[in-house]
Order: structure tokens, then C-alpha cells, then sequence
């Protein structure tokens, strides 16, 4: 299977010349990664990407497998399904390839052919005749994949687990064949990975599995797939700890796409519905460490009905918060807001702490892309779609519907050129970058690749922001870590942001604070605690920073980084503490203001956008929580 | 005679015995998606088919299916064979853009034998014959002093500095405005280099003299003073330093090869005719 795989790629590879994707660090060689003594560096990574092994990618016309989808990751040119040539502004330094389970390959195995075929009268035949039709009823026939998906429609035959097994086994063992061959300790991080895909009646319940291990652990277990259990991720940790305590082995699980799945991503129950009890709150927390929150399907940091008064809330929102990922469940309901978005769940995890004595939610943050073309693309003026119907080439991409399971309106606008993941680790290896997640010292960004160093502690000293980075190590936690004790008085922050050189300047710093007050109720405050202009920029009375200014040139897709800072750096210390709260502590930083994609798309093919496109837009970087537990 | 002759010939040519391996592959998998008669009406679940339903669920849960749950895995497999056999009644499974899809699949893997690990000469080979794209870049060492944000210092003080730095009057760490970039880098690779400063940085790097401070080199980040200390030429790689992707390469490009010539085997027994083509 292995050659088949191969071959798909022969053609990219051929045209691939010139890249200079390895030797160009002169000290680089051999795979003997040394560790640093503390994470020294950041990495630079996507955790969620689509090949032609998904089925709805393939189904979508993607045509580029796991090999193209690795040498793109590490800089290389490709040739895009749709033609056009692509190639990263600068390579990532670690991927995890992660089709999805169920299904996997449905469309690809040959000995399977006359299963796949088995879809049930009702839409079968307009299957048929609407793959030969056209591109657009090919997409229609993967909406309704989905769709089925969502609404438990797909026979057994396509989703049940045992008719996948063998056509999984395949692709499961050949995905950890090319992992292993790309995956260069000190110079590239290839994961072993898949994505866990239940979606009961719509809500999008789906997590990426990635594996701390080679394939020759990784492969004596095969993808889960959800449909056994129609998406009892308890069922998942059951098969997580069974892989660990057979192999000695290491999995995690990242939820996504919390913002359409109809409040049931944070939902204050067990699957079943009965009530979150601690040993459910250990077990999520152990296997479900970082949660992904930043995507091309939006944004699920926050929302601003849960949010009034954070005026940055709505990113990425617009078109995602109005039902769940199939449109099956009817328009979402605003009481479903606080199982669908981060920062509630943060806060929900800190009540849980109290009511249960443990907190299922106890995550840091990612971004990745969720891209279904195997290309990790997330810059604004590289962005190569959601899925091979709307890559780069596609002039009328941004103004299509996209109907994806759906009936109603989503447009390609709505998506995002969104994100990656950040990882504070000891080396660019396996081991390391997944022990970062693990130990949740890492953060999310919606594409660009700013620098940001978070650490909690309540020894910090004013000068200590001079070495932060073995100050913040040597006196304090990193980002994802603890904090308790303190003899009552508040905890201070080390935090510094430096811009992406290829990117904006920076706007602000914020602190987002949640807490559980007296009545057992989580609340939350944003604090600006560090901005650019801050001789003439001054937080008013309603308490807000004044905007910094927006100064991007539609027609040309520039903006002034004058107006924003290189690199802000502080130390804070909570003003409104009480030791007897449990509470956490996140790092928010903010861009200037810069063009979408559209708008980059706008200038290439001389098109006028409608109003209601958002032309302008301020890029971010959510880091982990630092949190506060009350001695006890 | 001439029969035979004709018969002996066919069975001789490698086209033949590659489609009669294709067939034969082709059977076997047909037979083994199911071992049961999709024609008959009668399905049995037999003890090697409970035993693979066991297998598969010992393997994701490390342990055996209770009798509840295999019931559930033998109705399931029950369901899945009845829809099967139903579809193929039905001719489901002809002109089926996906099926269709599958079997071109198939057969481009059909088309290629197992490509043998490579040689370290034919590594080398392979390597010498591609120079630039496994070339080390060239590297630098260099001090930098970060002077603020484009426009935030004027011409003549940024000439002022540099005069400073280079008549020895004033240190880099004095000069330089507040940001967590090294002073210094030592054997610092291009990529690396950008990784931290940005590309506009390295492009200007390349025409400076070294041994004197100069500016302003613009970044990422603003603008800069910079003094080159030594360039480290690009050279070419030791097939150690880059044999991983040098194998992936090699192996990439073999196989694309195989498949060209096994197409190309197949396509010259067809004759095509397209409207409008010559």
C-alpha cells in the first residue's frame, strides 16, 4: 500500500526542485537531538491536517497524500490538487497528519469497492449521477456525507468499525511508515496521528489523537473510530489507557471546534447525561490536556454573549455561532453558548473543581488549520482553503456558500486562514514537543508566528522582567503550570511579546482572568496590561484601552507597523485577588489591524467584496492558563 | 501450429503475465472482502468470523468483547452483509465514479514492484546529482544593535551610531534599544537567521563587507546596525547530514519512474483517438 501511496506524490515530486528544505543549518546532522536544559525555543506546528486519506477530503477532489502533505509542512513547493503552486512562507517545524478514523480511506481501498457502494437507497442514486455531474455536486455528495454523519443516516456498512478494520489496518500501517521516514529528530517532527470524529446529531464532539510514538507501538492499536458508541469520548480514554498501559506508550486527545457543536463540547454532564463525577474529571483532564480553539471553521475562544464586555470576543464567530456543524440541530441557542467556547469551559472547570473536587477542563490551547487540502496553510496571503473547491486559485471562493452538511448560510468568507501551534519544548523532536503539550506549555495563534513567554509566580521582582525567560523558569511556572500557596498575597506575571518578523506589530497584551466567586459562580475580567502607543493611549473610564489605529490600505493590503510595538513586555500582579478563590490566568495578545484573506484575494483577481465580508481583522495568540488553586 | 506459435508468444509477453498477476491479485481480494457467496441467501457466521470480531475488538480495548457486545458486533456484521449483498443485486457497485477511482488506484500499485532499500552509492549518486537542493546554506557570525521602529531614529544619528561602534566610542549593549534579540550570533544558518529576524534581514546581509558595523539593515522588527564578523560559504552536504531526505527523494523519484514505464507498457497496446487531436 505503501507504493500506491507513494505514487499519488510521484508527479509533485518531480516537479519539486530547487527547495532547500534540509542542510541549511550547518550544525544540524545526524539523530542525536540534544535536549536544552529548559524550553529554550519555540515550535512551530499543525496538528490537524487532511489528506486524501479523509474521506470527505477526497470526497471534496483532494488528491495530494501524507508524503506531499510532509514535504509541504518542511517547505517544500508542491503542485495544489487545483493546480496552482504552493509553498509555506516559512517551513513548520512538526505535523501531525490526522485523518479522520471513521471512514478512513472509504474511498480509497479497492478490496472494499462494493461496501462503500452499500449508502442506502434513499441518496444513493443521486450520488451517482451527482459525482459525474460536476465539482459542485461533488461537494454537495460530501456535505452529504457529513450530513449523513451527523444525522446517523450512513449504513453500517460505510461507518461500522469492523468493515473499516481492514482497509484502516492499510492505510494506518503505510500513514506510520512515511511519518517515521519524515520525522528528523533536530530538524522536523512528524506525528503519528488521526482524528476522532463523532458528531451525534450534528454537535461536533471531534478530537485530534496524536501519538507520543513511532509506529511501532502506534501500530499495534488502529485508528478509533467513534461510531461504536455514537461518540462517547469516555469510550475513547478507555481505549487511550489501554494502548498506554499495553505499550508504555503515550496518547493525547484534542477537542475542536467546541463553537458548533451546540453546547455539548463542555456540557455540564457525562455523554450519557449523568452527572460529571472525578473520576471522569481526572480522566478527561489526563487525556484531553490542550484543546484546539483556533481554526479556518472559526474561532472558539469566545463568544460575545458570554463575553459583554470584551469588545475582541466576535473573532472568528461570525457564521459559526449560528448552529452546529451540520445545521441539523436547529439554530443554536444562546444557553448552548457556554458548552461551545473556551474560555467558559475554563471558568466551568474551576466550579466543577469546587462542586466534583476535580476539573474536567483543565486545558491549555491551539491553534491548528483543520485544512482538507494537505497543505497547512494559515497565512492571509497564502491561504489555500478549506478543502480543494476553495484553494487559492478559485476567484469567487470567498462570496461561495458553503453548504458543508448544511442548508443555510455559511460563505467561504466565513472561514478563517487560521492557526497553528506553538510548543515551548527542549528540542525539535517527538518526545519533547509532545511532552510540551502534555505539561500544556503551549499556545495558539490565528497564523502568525509572534513569540509569547507567560510565567505565574509570587516571588517576581521589577527587574526581573531584565532575564524573564530563567527568571520566570527559576522563580516561577510556565504557561499550562500551577500556582497555590503564596501566604495570601496576589501571584505576579513575567509576560513578553515579540512580533512575527513577517508579520504586524503588536497592539496590546491582555490578561484574561476567570474566578469562582462566594456563591460558587465563575466570572470573568480582561485586564490590558501592556499596549504600544502607551504615552498616548490610556484606558478610559468604561475601563477599555483606547483602539489602536487602523491603518490598513485596502487597495493594497499594507498597513503602518508603526503604530504598533515590536515586542511588549511587563509584570503584572492581580489587583483584585482573593486567596480564597480558585482561579486561572491566560495571556492574550493582539495585532494591529490587517487584511483578511479576501481582501488579498480581492486585490489578485480585481473582485469587489460586499459589505458584509470583514475586510479588517486583528490576528491573536491565546497562550495556556496559569492556575491558582487555594491551599487547601 | 500458428495457432500455438501465437499462443506461446502471448504467454511470453511480460504485459500478459503483469494483467494475469493483476487478475489473480484482483481475485483474491474480491474473494477475501467476504468469504461467503453474495448470490446465496443463506449467511453464516462462522467461529473464524466471531474470532476476527473478537481480534479486532481485544485490539482497541485490550480486552475481549463481553457476550453482550459481540452479540452486538455479530448483528452489525450481519447487517453489513446483508446491505452487501443487496448492493450487488442491485449493480451498485458498476459505474461508480469512486469505484472507478479505486481500481486506477489498484492498478498504478500493481504497476510498481517494491522499491529495494538504496545503496549508500547509489545515495551519493543521487545527492551529487541534485547539488543545490542539499547544499548547507551559508552561515553567519555577526553582531546586531536594534535601533527602534523604522523611521524612529533619523539618518544622521543612525550614521552617528555606527561612526560610535566602529571607532570603538560606544558598546552594541549601550546602543541598542530594548528587545529579546541576541547582541551576537555565532555560525548562525540563514534559515535560522530569519527565523528570528525575518527574511528582509538575510536578503540584506549578503552584499555587507565584513569587519564594520553598518546600517540601517532593515528587519521584521525595524531597523538595525550590523557588523558582519565572518560569512561561512554554503558547501555541499555529507550525505550523513541529509541521508533521510535523500532516501525519501530517491525513493519518490524511483517510484515515480516505475509507474511512468508501466503506463507507458499498457498505453502502447491501446490505440487512442481524441476528436481534434492530431
Amino acid at each position: 500500500m505503501r507504493k500506491a501511496l507513494l505514487l499519488a506524490t510521484c508527479g509533485v515530486a518531480l516537479a519539486v526542485s530547487g527547495c532547500k528544505y534540509v542542510g541549511d543549518d550547518p550544525n544540524g546532522s545526524g539523530s542525536n537531538v540534544e535536549n536544552t536544559e529548559y524550553p529554550e525555543q519555540v515550535f512551530w506546528g499543525d496538528t490537524h491536517l487532511h489528506t486524501d486519506v479523509s474521506v470527505d477530503a477526497y470526497g471534496f477532489g483532494n488528491r495530494l497524500d501524507q508524503e506531499t502533505a510532509l514535504r509541504f509542512a518542511r517547505g517544500e513547493e508542491v503542485t495544489a490538487t487545483k493546480g496552482a503552486k504552493a509553498k509555506l512562507s516559512r517551513p513548520l517545524d512538526f505535523l501531525v497528519i490526522s485523518d479522520h478514523s471513521d471512514a478512513m480511506g472509504a474511498t480509497k481501498a479497492i478490496k472494499e469497492a462494493p461496501r462503500i457502494a452499500l449508502l442506502g437507497d434513499e441518496f444513493l442514486l443521486r450520488w451517482h449521477d451527482m459525482l459525474n455531474e460536476s465539482d459542485e455536486a461533488a461537494l454537495q455528495v460530501t456535505a452529504e456525507l457529513i450530513d449523513g454523519a451527523a444525522n446517523g443516516t450512513l449504513p453500517e456498512s460505510v461507518t461500522g468499525p469492523e468493515a473499516q478494520t481492514e482497509r484502516t489496518k492499510e492505510l494506518w500501517e503505510a500513514h506510520g511508515e512515511i511519518v517515521d521516514e519524515y520525522n528528523e529528530p533536530g530538524k522536523f517532527t512528524a506525528f503519528m496521528g488521526y482524528e476522532y470524529t463523532p458528531m451525534p446529531g450534528g454537535d461536533n464532539l471531534h478530537r485530534v489523537v496524536m501519538f507520543r510514538d513511532g509506529a511501532d507501538k502506534a501500530t499495534t492499536v488502529l485508528p478509533y473510530s467513534s461510531q461504536g458508541f455514537a461518540g462517547n469520548p469516555e469510550k475513547l480514554w478507555e481505549h487511550m489507557a489501554a494502548y498506554e498501559k499495553d505499550t508504555g506508550g503515550k496518547m493525547l486527545a484534542m477537542p475542536h471546534n467546541s463553537n458548533v457543536s451546540n453546547g455539548r463540547m463542555f456540557e455540564m454532564q457525562k455523554y450519557d447525561g449523568s452527572p460529571i463525577d472525578k473520576a471522569y474529571a481526572e480522566t478527561r483532564a489526563k487525556y484531553e490536556p490542550v484543546v484546539e480553539v483556533t481554526q479556518i471553521k472559526g474561532d472558539s475562544e469566545a463568544h460575545p454573549f458570554l463575553s459583554p464586555n470584551d469588545e475582541f470576543a466576535a473573532f472568528g464567530d461570525a457564521g459559526w455561532d449560528k448552529c452546529n456543524l451540520s445545521c441539523t440541530g436547529g439554530d443554536t441557542k444562546p444557553e448552548q453558548y457556554a458548552g461551545s467556547y473556551a474560555r467558559e469551559a475554563l471558568k466551568r472547570g474551576l466550579e466543577l473543581m469546587q462542586t466534583v473536587g476535580a476539573n474536567p477542563f483543565k486545558f491549555g490551547m491551539i491553534g491548528s488549520t483543520d485544512s482538507h487540502t494537505s497543505l497547512a496553510t494559515a497565512d492571509e496571503d497564502n491561504f489555500f482553503g478549506k478543502h480543494s473547491q476553495n484553494e487559492l486559485n478559485r476567484e469567487d471562493r470567498a462570496m461561495q456558500p458553503q453548504n458543508l452538511g448544511t442548508r443555510r448560510g455559511r460563505f467561504g468568507w466565513h472561514y478563517l486562514s487560521s492557526g497553528y501551534a506553538a510548543a515551548w519544548a527542549t528540542s525539535n523532536s517527538r518526545e519533547a514537543i509532545f511532552d510540551a503539550f502534555q505539561r500544556r506549555e503551549v499556545y495558539a495563534t490565528t497564523g502568525p508566528r509572534m513569540t509569547v513567554r507567560f510565567f505565574g509566580g509570587f516571588d517576581f521582582a521589577e527587574g526581573d522582567t531584565e532575564n524573564l525567560v530563567s527568571t520566570g523558569y527559576e522563580k516561577g511556572v510556565p504557561m499550562g503550570g500551577d500556582l497555590s500557596g503564596g501566604d495570601g498575597e496576589a501571584p505576579k506575571f513575567l509576560i513578553s511579546a515579540m512580533m512575527d518578523p513577517e508579520s504586524a506589530s503588536l497592539d496590546r497584551v491582555q490578561i484574561v482572568k476567570g474566578w469562582v466567586d462566594a456563591s460558587g459562580k465563575s466570572q470573568e475580567e480582561i485586564y490590558n496590561v501592556s499596549w504600544a502607543d502607551a504615552e498616548n493611549r490610556n484606558i478610559g473610564a468604561d475601563g477599555k484601552l483606547a483602539p489602536v489605529p487602523n491603518t490598513v490600505n485596502l487597495t493594497k493590503g499594507e498597513w503602518d507597523n508603526a503604530t504598533g510595538a515590536p515586542e511588549l513586555v511587563t509584570l503584572w500582579q492581580d489587583p483584585d485577588f482573593d486567596a480564597s478563590q480558585n482561579a486561572f490566568y491566560y495571556v492574550r495578545v493582539l495585532e494591529i489591524p490587517t487584511p483578511t484573506w479576501p481582501v488579498y484575494d480581492a486585490l489578485k483577481f480585481g473582485l469587489t467584496l460586499p459589505d458584509d465580508v470583514i475586510k479588517v481583522q486583528q490576528e491573536r495568540a491565546y497562550t495556556s492558563p496559569i492556575w491558582y488553586t487555594p491551599k487547601a | 501450429m500458428a495457432e500455438t506459435s501465437w499462443l506461446k508468444r502471448l504467454l511470453k509477453e511480460p504485459l500478459v503475465h503483469f494483467l494475469g498477476g493483476a487478475l489473480l491479485v484482483f481475485a483474491f481480494f474480491w474473494a477475501t472482502g467476504t468469504n461467503r457467496d453474495p448470490t446465496d441467501y443463506t449467511i453464516n457466521i462462522d467461529r473464524s468470523d466471531i474470532e476476527r470480531l473478537q481480534a479486532n475488538w481485544t485490539q482497541n480495548f485490550r480486552r475481549p468483547p463481553s457476550a453482550e457486545e459481540l452479540n452486538g458486533l455479530v448483528d452489525q456484521e450481519i447487517t453489513e452483509e446483508i446491505y452487501y449483498r443487496e448492493a450487488l443485486r442491485l449493480g451498485l457497485d458498476r459505474g461508480d465514479p469512486v469505484i472507478r477511482r479505486r481500481l486506477f488506484t489498484k492498478m498504478r500499485f500493481l504497476g510498481n514492484q517494491e522499491v529495494n532499500d538504496p545503496t549508500n552509492a547509489e545515495l551519493q549518486k543521487w545527492m551529487e546529482g541534485n547539488p543545490g537542493k542539499y547544499a548547507l546554506s551559508s552561515a553567519y557570525d555577526l553582531q546586531q544593535v536594534y535601533l527602534g521602529q523604522i523611521g524612529a531614529m533619523a539618518e544622521t544619528d543612525i550614521a552617528a551610531a555606527a561612526e560610535q561602534l566602529n571607532n570603538g566610542s560606544a558598546k552594541p549593549a549601550n546602543l541598542s534599544e530594548p528587545i529579546s534579540l541576541p547582541l551576537a550570533l555565532k555560525a548562525a544558518g540563514t534559515q535560522a537567521i530569519a527565523r528570528q529576524f525575518g527574511e528582509r534581514f538575510v536578503q540584506a546581509l549578503a552584499p555587507l563587507k565584513t569587519g564594520k558595523w553598518v546600517g540601517p539593515i532593515p528587519s521584521g522588527f525595524g531597523q538595525h546596525l550590523v557588523k558582519v564578523d565572518k560569512r561561512i560559504p554554503g558547501k555541499p552536504a555529507a550525505l550523513e547530514d541529509v541521508r533521510q531526505a535523500v532516501t525519501n527523494d530517491w525513493r519518490a523519484a524511483q517510484t515515480a519512474d516505475q509507474e511512468k514505464k508501466s503506463l507507458d507498457n499498457l498505453r502502447s497496446q491501446y490505440e487512442i483517438r481524441v476528436a481534434g487531436r492530431e
